[in-house]
């Protein structure tokens, strides 16, 4: 797949990637004759960046390690190329200095060590040619502020026994909307939902695979849900009560996020997003109240009956 | 970012440094969200004392001066050493070649041989709305606040590579809208000399960054390279406004902005923070170089209290020039007056463990740079403190 960036220091690189997920200190962080990572607190320490696609999220640390960066690559020690989520100054300089290609903008958690890996410091892209990308949806249907969620059941081929929102591949050149709306209808057997908002693209690595996830956010005027094979639990959940149910799919409160939207008038707040990428308190969530439910209860009609819920 | 045909010119067909700091500009600029390059009048480079840029600086320097040459007046920054007296400050004779390598290196590209912090106090002096390039968080901060002129925060390789090609990308602070005012400070406490350090120390942290507008201090152009050099080194801040003092005060807008004040309280509270050691091995004046004026304070203090611990004294070479008399009777008592250096960018570990220094920089990096403890206080006091 290609993952299209911003280009920051000319050039094409080419090499297995290495890839971390910490910030990155040149100075005292890499040794400039060997291109052996050294610094203690690195994810990636004791590799060497020598011919590789080093991807991390931004520098840091001193302003002298865009010099370890000339030197590296002076040497022939230095990295392919360069991926990063926020280049800033110290990593720009280095990477200019030094000749080596650098890309930006791009989410460097889609890259895992050993992928081959060709950046493009022209155009501003990265290449992954052993990893597809497939588009993915996840619906989230709303009644009276609660979110619907399901466990995927033991049949599907991915991420068996994770809570998820309703999902599903999109095919060939299908709207993902129309998608959506498909499987929400296969999966809940819900008819009437009103479309209320729709996410960016939120992308995650699985294996060899990119999903690119496609959010939705639907309300429907009832809470009656007929699961079909896909799932084997359905629950309605505040949107600050997702972070008990674990484990989830990939990213899954991060999509909830990104169509999460107070209702602009009549109903009482649905309440506070989960916070993105789990802080304390969904933390504390998780592992406090496990719940002992498991119950297939998938029919439970929501407090306010099967009326349709008032428009925003 | 757009580039004018000359500018893509010096990035496609110039020499190879010309090409790497065309590069370094436009990738420098497309982060920082620049529409274009924007010519400057002068650059001030950082990054010339050995002990800070190492044999990774070392190398750098010495590659790119090979085919550049700076094409607008520029100033470098501190050495590590005094070229002359580095025996004196204990440098080692392997730190001392390669210091000198690097000075030369940045002679051999035509940078004038400044070796200060202060470039606005030997003849660089850009007027009101004058773009420049400037590297040294000290002179920056100066240059946009006291001076009008216009710069951001450079590193050293984007000054030197201003310097190579006459031209800044166009963002931050050379922008009308990213120099008014951010937040205002009200100092409810009587601030002079010494003060306006630890007035910078306390604003710096408690802002991070910004522009500060300070309502209630009034100061000389010596009070503000203090506080410049002081709110620099606590907060990412370039520059700041003063009431009715300043050259921008009238254009900051500091109408409804969030506010500190800023009391006795807090200045002594920093102060005790900011003093970490009990008993001083040395005085360390400096950082940044003191002005010749300063250089004739210090020479009457030293006359007046005949210190019994060393004094060392940081300058430029030509505000020790001007104040030759002074800097004779301060050597003369036994205080040394270096230049090309100064403070904490030189090995003044070898010499001592605490420092006594009235400057807030110096009490910020002396603890990390120099593995130094400090005894922070008002010059005279000091000179009193350690009287023979």
């Amino acid at each position: 797949m290609i993952l299209e960036g911003r280009p920051v220091a000319p050039g094409r690189g080419e090499g297995r990637a290495l890839a971390s997920a910490k910030p990155m200190s040149f100075l005292g962080g890499v040794d400039r004759e060997t291109g052996v990572v050294t610094d203690p607190t690195s994810d990636i320490r004791g590799e060497n960046v020598l011919g590789r696609v080093l991807s991390f999220p931004h520098g840091k640390g001193s302003t002298v390690g865009s010099y370890v960066l000339y030197g590296l690559a002076k040497r022939g020690r230095g990295p392919a190329g360069i991926v990063n989520e926020r280049t800033e100054a110290i990593v720009a300089t280095g990477a200019i200095l030094g000749g080596i290609p650098l890309v930006d903008g791009i989410d460097v958690s889609l890259l895992r060590t050993g992928d081959r890996a060709i950046v493009d410091g022209d155009a501003g892209v990265v290449a992954l040619p052993d990893v597809a990308e497939r588009r993915v949806v996840t619906a989230f249907l709303r009644n009276k502020g609660r979110v619907l969620i399901v466990k995927r059941g033991p049949r599907v081929k991915t991420f068996r026994g994770a809570w998820s929102g309703i999902s599903g591949y999109i095919e060939g050149l299908e709207p993902p909307l129309w998608r959506a709306r498909k499987e929400v209808l296969e999966e809940t057997e819900i008819e009437a939902a009103r479309l209320v908002a729709r996410g960016a693209v939120i992308r995650t690595r699985h294996e060899s695979t990119v999903f690119a996830i496609h959010p939705f956010l639907f309300e429907v005027g009832s809470r009656k849900v007929t699961l079909d094979w896909e799932n084997v639990e359905a629950r309605w959940v505040r949107p600050e009560e997702l972070s008990r149910f674990r484990p989830t799919v990939p990213r899954l409160d991060d999509v909830l996020v990104s169509v999460w939207l107070p209702p602009t008038s009549g109903g009482r707040r649905p309440g506070r997003p989960p916070s993105q990428g789990g802080g304390a308190g969904a933390r504390r969530g998780s592992r406090g109240s496990r719940r002992t439910g498991g119950s297939r209860r998938a029919s439970r009609p929501g407090p306010g009956g099967p009326a349709r819920a008032a428009a925003p | 970012m757009r580039l004018a045909p000359r500018h893509k010119a010096l990035r496609d067909r110039g020499t190879g440094a010309q090409r790497t700091s065309m590069r370094l500009l436009v990738a420098l600029g497309e982060i920082y969200g620049a529409d274009r390059l924007i010519p400057v009048t002068s650059a001030h480079i950082a990054g010339a004392s050995y002990k800070m840029v190492g044999d990774p600086g070392l190398e750098f320097i010495e590659d790119f001066a090979r085919d550049a040459t700076v094409s607008i007046p520029a100033t470098v920054n501190p050495l590590g050493m005094d070229l002359d007296r580095w025996r004196e400050q204990g440098i080692p004779e392997e730190f001392a070649a390669k210091q000198r390598r690097i000075a030369e290196a940045y002679r051999r590209m035509g940078v004038l041989p400044s070796f200060s912090c202060t470039p606005y106090l030997i003849g660089l002096r850009p007027k009101r709305g004058e773009h420049v390039a400037w590297a040294e968080s000290s002179a920056a901060c100066f240059a946009n606040s006291v001076l009008g002129a216009r710069t951001n925060r450079e590193g050293g390789p984007s000054a030197l590579a201003s310097a190579v090609t006459g031209v800044t990308p166009n963002y931050g602070l050379h922008l009308d809208e990213n120099r008014r005012a951010t937040a205002v400070v009200d100092v409810r406490a009587r601030v002079r000399g010494f003060g306006f350090s630890l007035l910078g120390l306390h604003v710096g942290r408690e802002l991070g960054g910004g522009v500060p507008y300070f309502r209630g201090i009034r100061g000389t152009e010596s009070d503000l390279k203090w506080l410049s050099a002081s709110i620099a080194a606590t907060g990412d801040v370039a520059m700041f406004h003063v009431d009715r003092v300043t050259r921008e005060w009238r254009a900051a807008r500091p109408k409804g902005l969030p506010r500190l004040t800023v009391t006795d309280r807090d200045l002594r509270a920093i102060q005790r923070e900011y003093t970490t050691g009990t008993d001083a091995d040395i005085i360390g004046l400096g950082s940044p170089q003191l002005s010749s004026e300063e250089l004739r304070e210090v020479a009457t203090l030293v006359g007046r209290h005949r210190p019994r611990i060393p004094v060392w004294v940081f300058a430029s070479r030509s505000a020790r020039d001007a104040a030759a008399d002074a800097v004779a009777r301060i050597e003369g008592l036994g205080g040394r007056v270096f230049v090309d250096t100064c403070l904490e960018v030189t090995m003044i570990e070898n010499v001592s463990q605490t420092v006594a220094t009235p400057s807030g920089k110096g009490a910020v990096y002396l603890p990390t740079l120099c593995g130094q403890k400090v005894i922070m206080d008002e010059v005279e006091r000091l000179f009193r403190r350690y009287a023979s």
